[in-house]
Protein backbone atom coordinates (compact mmCIF):
# COMPACT_ATOMS: atom_id res chain seq x y z
CA UNK A 1 0.00 0.00 0.00
CA UNK A 2 1.22 3.48 -0.83
CA UNK A 3 1.84 5.87 2.04
CA UNK A 4 -0.39 8.38 0.34
CA UNK A 5 -3.28 5.92 0.24
CA UNK A 6 -2.81 5.16 3.94
CA UNK A 7 -3.03 8.89 4.65
CA UNK A 8 -6.21 9.19 2.59
CA UNK A 9 -7.75 6.25 4.44
CA UNK A 10 -6.97 7.77 7.84
CA UNK A 11 -8.49 11.05 6.70
CA UNK A 12 -11.67 9.35 5.51
CA UNK A 13 -11.95 7.45 8.75
CA UNK A 14 -11.51 10.65 10.77
CA UNK A 15 -14.28 12.24 8.70
CA UNK A 16 -16.52 9.22 9.43
CA UNK A 17 -16.92 8.56 5.70
CA UNK A 18 -18.24 5.32 4.25
CA UNK A 19 -15.83 3.68 1.80
CA UNK A 20 -13.98 0.50 0.98
CA UNK A 21 -10.36 -0.38 0.31
CA UNK A 22 -9.97 -2.59 -2.75
CA UNK A 23 -6.76 -4.51 -3.34
CA UNK A 24 -5.59 -6.54 -6.31
CA UNK A 25 -3.75 -9.40 -4.63
CA UNK A 26 -1.91 -10.26 -7.88
CA UNK A 27 -0.46 -6.83 -8.58
CA UNK A 28 -0.49 -5.33 -5.08
CA UNK A 29 -2.40 -2.28 -6.32
CA UNK A 30 -4.96 -0.85 -3.97
CA UNK A 31 -7.30 2.12 -3.91
CA UNK A 32 -10.33 3.65 -2.25
CA UNK A 33 -13.79 2.76 -3.46
CA UNK A 34 -16.70 5.10 -2.87
CA UNK A 35 -20.23 4.83 -4.23
CA UNK A 36 -20.59 6.82 -7.42
CA UNK A 37 -16.88 7.64 -7.77
CA UNK A 38 -14.79 6.28 -10.65
CA UNK A 39 -12.27 3.48 -10.02
CA UNK A 40 -9.24 2.31 -11.99
CA UNK A 41 -9.84 0.19 -15.08
CA UNK A 42 -8.21 -2.83 -13.39
CA UNK A 43 -10.99 -2.80 -10.82
CA UNK A 44 -13.74 -1.47 -13.04
CA UNK A 45 -14.82 -4.84 -14.41
CA UNK A 46 -15.58 -5.99 -10.85
CA UNK A 47 -17.79 -2.99 -10.07
CA UNK A 48 -20.94 -5.10 -9.55
CA UNK A 49 -19.25 -7.53 -7.18
CA UNK A 50 -17.54 -4.72 -5.28
CA UNK A 51 -20.88 -2.95 -4.90
CA UNK A 52 -22.48 -6.12 -3.59
CA UNK A 53 -19.77 -6.63 -0.94
CA UNK A 54 -20.03 -2.98 -0.06
CA UNK A 55 -23.81 -3.05 0.32
CA UNK A 56 -23.61 -6.11 2.56
CA UNK A 57 -20.83 -4.48 4.60
CA UNK A 58 -18.67 -7.51 4.00
CA UNK A 59 -14.91 -8.01 3.90
CA UNK A 60 -13.45 -10.68 1.66
CA UNK A 61 -12.06 -11.87 -1.64
CA UNK A 62 -14.49 -11.71 -4.56
CA UNK A 63 -15.08 -15.27 -5.74
CA UNK A 64 -12.75 -16.49 -8.53
CA UNK A 65 -10.80 -13.22 -8.55
CA UNK A 66 -7.78 -11.72 -6.86
CA UNK A 67 -9.72 -8.75 -5.58
CA UNK A 68 -9.92 -8.20 -1.82
CA UNK A 69 -12.40 -5.70 -0.46
CA UNK A 70 -12.53 -4.21 3.02
CA UNK A 71 -15.54 -2.03 3.86
CA UNK A 72 -15.77 0.84 6.29
CA UNK A 73 -19.17 2.03 7.42
CA UNK A 74 -19.98 5.02 9.53
CA UNK A 75 -19.49 4.08 13.19
CA UNK A 76 -22.57 4.15 15.44
CA UNK A 77 -23.18 7.52 17.04
CA UNK A 78 -23.35 7.51 20.82
CA UNK A 79 -24.54 10.68 22.52
CA UNK A 80 -23.60 11.17 26.14
CA UNK A 81 -25.58 13.81 28.01
CA UNK A 82 -23.63 14.98 31.01
CA UNK A 83 -19.90 15.63 30.97
CA UNK A 84 -19.63 13.99 34.38
CA UNK A 85 -17.06 11.73 36.05
CA UNK A 86 -18.61 8.51 34.60
CA UNK A 87 -18.52 10.07 31.13
CA UNK A 88 -14.74 10.42 31.33
CA UNK A 89 -14.38 6.66 31.85
CA UNK A 90 -17.05 5.84 29.27
CA UNK A 91 -15.09 7.75 26.68
CA UNK A 92 -11.91 5.90 27.55
CA UNK A 93 -13.61 2.53 27.08
CA UNK A 94 -15.43 3.65 23.95
CA UNK A 95 -12.22 4.87 22.29
CA UNK A 96 -11.18 1.34 21.43
CA UNK A 97 -14.73 0.31 20.52
CA UNK A 98 -15.35 2.13 17.27
CA UNK A 99 -18.24 4.34 18.31
CA UNK A 100 -18.54 7.99 17.40
CA UNK A 101 -18.94 9.74 20.74
CA UNK A 102 -20.53 13.15 21.22
CA UNK A 103 -20.86 14.74 24.66
CA UNK A 104 -23.56 17.29 25.41
CA UNK A 105 -23.60 19.38 28.55
CA UNK A 106 -24.93 22.93 28.92
CA UNK A 107 -22.91 23.39 32.09
CA UNK A 108 -19.68 25.01 31.01
CA UNK A 109 -17.74 23.99 34.10
CA UNK A 110 -18.29 20.29 33.30
CA UNK A 111 -17.84 20.41 29.55
CA UNK A 112 -14.24 21.59 29.45
CA UNK A 113 -11.42 20.65 27.10
CA UNK A 114 -9.24 20.01 30.12
CA UNK A 115 -11.64 17.31 31.37
CA UNK A 116 -12.27 15.85 27.91
CA UNK A 117 -9.16 16.42 25.80
CA UNK A 118 -9.75 16.12 22.07
CA UNK A 119 -13.44 15.23 22.46
CA UNK A 120 -16.38 16.63 20.58
CA UNK A 121 -18.29 18.46 23.32
CA UNK A 122 -21.41 20.48 22.64
CA UNK A 123 -21.80 23.08 25.35
CA UNK A 124 -25.55 23.57 24.82
CA UNK A 125 -28.92 22.38 26.11
CA UNK A 126 -29.90 19.06 24.49
CA UNK A 127 -32.75 20.61 22.44
CA UNK A 128 -30.32 23.04 20.85
CA UNK A 129 -27.55 20.46 20.49
CA UNK A 130 -29.79 17.95 18.67
CA UNK A 131 -30.59 20.57 16.03
CA UNK A 132 -26.94 20.39 14.94
CA UNK A 133 -26.76 16.65 14.34
CA UNK A 134 -28.46 13.87 12.49
CA UNK A 135 -29.92 11.21 14.74
CA UNK A 136 -31.95 8.10 13.91
CA UNK A 137 -32.63 4.53 14.96
CA UNK A 138 -28.89 3.81 14.67
CA UNK A 139 -28.09 6.30 17.41
CA UNK A 140 -27.61 5.62 21.12
CA UNK A 141 -28.19 7.92 24.09
CA UNK A 142 -26.58 7.71 27.50
CA UNK A 143 -28.12 10.26 29.86
CA UNK A 144 -25.93 10.80 32.90
CA UNK A 145 -26.91 14.05 34.62
CA UNK A 146 -30.04 12.66 36.43
CA UNK A 147 -31.19 16.26 36.32
CA UNK A 148 -34.64 16.30 34.65
CA UNK A 149 -33.97 19.72 33.14
CA UNK A 150 -31.09 18.29 31.12
CA UNK A 151 -31.86 14.57 30.75
CA UNK A 152 -35.59 14.71 30.02
CA UNK A 153 -35.45 16.71 26.77
CA UNK A 154 -32.68 14.37 25.55
CA UNK A 155 -34.70 11.26 26.48
CA UNK A 156 -37.77 12.65 24.72
CA UNK A 157 -35.77 13.35 21.59
CA UNK A 158 -34.30 9.83 21.69
CA UNK A 159 -37.73 8.24 22.15
CA UNK A 160 -39.21 10.28 19.30
CA UNK A 161 -36.34 9.34 17.00
CA UNK A 162 -36.46 5.69 18.15
CA UNK A 163 -32.81 5.42 19.20
CA UNK A 164 -31.81 1.75 19.40
CA UNK A 165 -30.33 2.25 22.84
CA UNK A 166 -31.46 4.68 25.50
CA UNK A 167 -30.03 4.51 28.97
CA UNK A 168 -30.55 6.86 31.90
CA UNK A 169 -28.51 7.01 35.09
CA UNK A 170 -30.32 7.26 38.41
CA UNK A 171 -31.65 5.15 41.25
CA UNK A 172 -34.88 3.14 41.01
CA UNK A 173 -36.67 6.04 42.70
CA UNK A 174 -35.21 8.60 40.30
CA UNK A 175 -36.24 6.39 37.42
CA UNK A 176 -39.79 5.93 38.77
CA UNK A 177 -40.16 9.72 38.90
CA UNK A 178 -38.76 9.96 35.40
CA UNK A 179 -41.32 7.45 34.14
CA UNK A 180 -44.13 9.54 35.63
CA UNK A 181 -42.88 12.69 33.90
CA UNK A 182 -42.58 10.89 30.56
CA UNK A 183 -46.10 9.50 30.92
CA UNK A 184 -47.38 13.01 31.55
CA UNK A 185 -45.57 14.11 28.39
CA UNK A 186 -47.58 11.54 26.43
CA UNK A 187 -45.15 8.64 25.98
CA UNK A 188 -46.68 5.19 26.18
CA UNK A 189 -45.55 2.28 28.31
CA UNK A 190 -43.81 0.49 25.46
CA UNK A 191 -41.73 3.55 24.65
CA UNK A 192 -40.89 4.19 28.28
CA UNK A 193 -39.91 0.56 28.82
CA UNK A 194 -37.34 0.87 26.05
CA UNK A 195 -35.29 3.09 28.35
CA UNK A 196 -32.63 1.21 30.29
CA UNK A 197 -33.03 2.61 33.77
CA UNK A 198 -31.31 2.23 36.10
CA UNK A 199 -28.66 2.10 33.38
CA UNK A 200 -26.10 -0.67 32.84
CA UNK A 201 -25.86 -4.42 33.32
CA UNK A 202 -25.55 -5.73 36.85
CA UNK A 203 -21.87 -5.90 37.72
CA UNK A 204 -22.13 -4.82 41.31
CA UNK A 205 -19.47 -2.11 41.30
CA UNK A 206 -20.04 1.39 42.62
CA UNK A 207 -17.02 3.35 41.38
CA UNK A 208 -17.25 5.59 38.32
CA UNK A 209 -15.10 3.29 36.11
CA UNK A 210 -17.14 0.26 37.22
CA UNK A 211 -20.43 1.97 36.39
CA UNK A 212 -19.00 3.12 33.07
CA UNK A 213 -18.00 -0.49 32.33
CA UNK A 214 -21.52 -1.75 33.09
CA UNK A 215 -22.98 0.89 30.77
CA UNK A 216 -20.60 0.19 27.91
CA UNK A 217 -21.25 -3.57 28.26
CA UNK A 218 -24.99 -2.96 27.95
CA UNK A 219 -24.47 -0.65 24.98
CA UNK A 220 -22.39 -3.24 23.09
CA UNK A 221 -24.83 -6.02 23.94
CA UNK A 222 -27.78 -3.98 22.65
CA UNK A 223 -25.84 -3.04 19.53
CA UNK A 224 -25.47 -6.64 18.44
CA UNK A 225 -28.78 -7.95 19.79
CA UNK A 226 -30.57 -9.98 17.12
CA UNK B 1 -27.26 -3.88 14.09
CA UNK B 2 -24.14 -3.49 11.99
CA UNK B 3 -21.07 -1.65 13.12
CA UNK B 4 -17.84 -1.33 11.18
CA UNK B 5 -15.27 -4.05 11.95
CA UNK B 6 -12.40 -1.77 12.75
CA UNK B 7 -9.67 -2.23 15.33
CA UNK B 8 -7.91 0.99 14.35
CA UNK B 9 -4.67 -0.77 13.41
CA UNK B 10 -4.28 1.40 10.31
CA UNK B 11 -4.14 4.48 12.55
CA UNK B 12 -1.26 2.87 14.39
CA UNK B 13 0.41 1.95 11.11
CA UNK B 14 0.13 5.59 10.10
CA UNK B 15 1.84 6.64 13.35
CA UNK B 16 4.66 4.16 12.73
CA UNK B 17 5.11 5.43 9.18
CA UNK B 18 5.27 8.99 10.44
CA UNK B 19 7.98 7.85 12.85
CA UNK B 20 9.99 6.69 9.80
CA UNK B 21 9.58 3.01 10.47
CA UNK B 22 9.23 0.43 7.74
CA UNK B 23 5.76 -0.99 8.13
CA UNK B 24 4.13 -4.14 6.77
CA UNK B 25 0.35 -4.61 6.98
CA UNK B 26 -0.81 -8.20 7.44
CA UNK B 27 -4.50 -8.75 6.77
CA UNK B 28 -6.70 -11.84 7.04
CA UNK B 29 -8.24 -12.01 3.56
CA UNK B 30 -9.90 -15.44 3.65
CA UNK B 31 -10.92 -17.94 6.28
CA UNK B 32 -12.18 -21.54 6.11
CA UNK B 33 -13.59 -23.54 9.00
CA UNK B 34 -13.30 -22.27 12.54
CA UNK B 35 -10.58 -19.69 12.23
CA UNK B 36 -9.96 -17.57 15.28
CA UNK B 37 -10.25 -14.12 13.69
CA UNK B 38 -12.61 -12.79 10.99
CA UNK B 39 -11.68 -11.52 7.54
CA UNK B 40 -10.29 -8.01 7.76
CA UNK B 41 -8.42 -8.66 11.02
CA UNK B 42 -5.05 -7.07 10.84
CA UNK B 43 -1.65 -6.77 12.42
CA UNK B 44 1.29 -4.53 11.61
CA UNK B 45 4.97 -5.34 11.80
CA UNK B 46 8.03 -3.11 11.54
CA UNK B 47 11.57 -3.88 10.44
CA UNK B 48 12.59 -4.70 14.03
CA UNK B 49 9.85 -7.27 14.40
CA UNK B 50 7.73 -5.10 16.71
CA UNK B 51 4.10 -5.90 16.04
CA UNK B 52 0.59 -4.81 17.00
CA UNK B 53 -2.86 -6.25 16.31
CA UNK B 54 -3.50 -9.88 15.39
CA UNK B 55 -4.45 -12.25 12.57
CA UNK B 56 -5.13 -15.30 14.75
CA UNK B 57 -5.33 -16.04 18.43
CA UNK B 58 -1.56 -16.11 18.72
CA UNK B 59 -1.18 -19.30 16.63
CA UNK B 60 0.53 -17.91 13.54
CA UNK B 61 1.70 -14.45 14.57
CA UNK B 62 5.37 -15.44 14.93
CA UNK B 63 5.45 -16.77 11.36
CA UNK B 64 3.69 -13.67 10.06
CA UNK B 65 6.25 -11.45 11.79
CA UNK B 66 9.08 -13.47 10.19
CA UNK B 67 7.47 -13.25 6.75
CA UNK B 68 6.92 -9.51 7.13
CA UNK B 69 10.56 -8.89 8.06
CA UNK B 70 11.42 -11.12 5.11
CA UNK B 71 9.64 -8.98 2.52
CA UNK B 72 11.26 -5.83 3.93
CA UNK B 73 14.72 -7.47 3.61
CA UNK B 74 14.02 -8.86 0.13
CA UNK B 75 12.45 -5.58 -0.93
CA UNK B 76 9.29 -7.34 -2.04
CA UNK B 77 6.12 -5.26 -2.03
CA UNK B 78 3.62 -7.97 -1.03
CA UNK B 79 3.01 -11.69 -0.50
CA UNK B 80 0.16 -14.05 0.25
CA UNK B 81 0.58 -16.69 2.96
CA UNK B 82 -1.79 -19.56 3.68
CA UNK B 83 -2.03 -21.38 6.98
CA UNK B 84 -3.62 -24.81 6.88
CA UNK B 85 -4.76 -27.30 9.49
CA UNK B 86 -2.05 -27.77 12.05
CA UNK B 87 0.76 -30.23 11.35
CA UNK B 88 3.56 -31.59 13.51
CA UNK B 89 4.86 -28.10 14.21
CA UNK B 90 1.41 -27.05 15.35
CA UNK B 91 2.72 -25.58 18.54
CA UNK B 92 4.42 -22.99 16.40
CA UNK B 93 2.69 -22.36 13.10
CA UNK B 94 -0.51 -24.34 12.63
CA UNK B 95 -3.96 -23.28 13.69
CA UNK B 96 -4.77 -25.47 16.66
CA UNK B 97 -8.48 -25.04 16.02
CA UNK B 98 -8.22 -26.74 12.64
CA UNK B 99 -9.28 -23.74 10.60
CA UNK B 100 -7.47 -22.27 7.63
CA UNK B 101 -6.63 -18.67 6.90
CA UNK B 102 -5.01 -16.68 4.13
CA UNK B 103 -3.03 -13.62 5.14
CA UNK B 104 -1.95 -10.93 2.71
CA UNK B 105 1.13 -9.00 3.74
CA UNK B 106 2.10 -5.74 2.07
CA UNK B 107 4.69 -3.07 2.69
CA UNK B 108 3.64 0.53 3.16
CA UNK B 109 5.80 2.22 0.55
Amino acid sequence: MKKKLLEQIIKKKNNKSEFAIITNLKTGDSEIFEVGKPINKDFKKYTDQINSFYKNKKNGVIEDTNIFIETYIRPIKVIIVGAVHIAQYLINYAKSLNFEIIVIDPRGYFATEQRFPGMKIINKWPDEAFKEMETNSNTALIALTHDPKIDDPALQHALNKKFYYIGALGSKKTHANRIERLKESGFNEHEINSIHGPIGIKLGGKSAPEIALSIIAQLVSETYKE
Amino acid sequence: MENSFDEKILEEAHDWVKANQKVVLATVIQTWGSSPRPTGSRMIVNENGDFSGSVSGGCVESTVVRECIGIIKDNKPFKKIEFKVSNESAWEVGLACGGEIAVYIEQVI
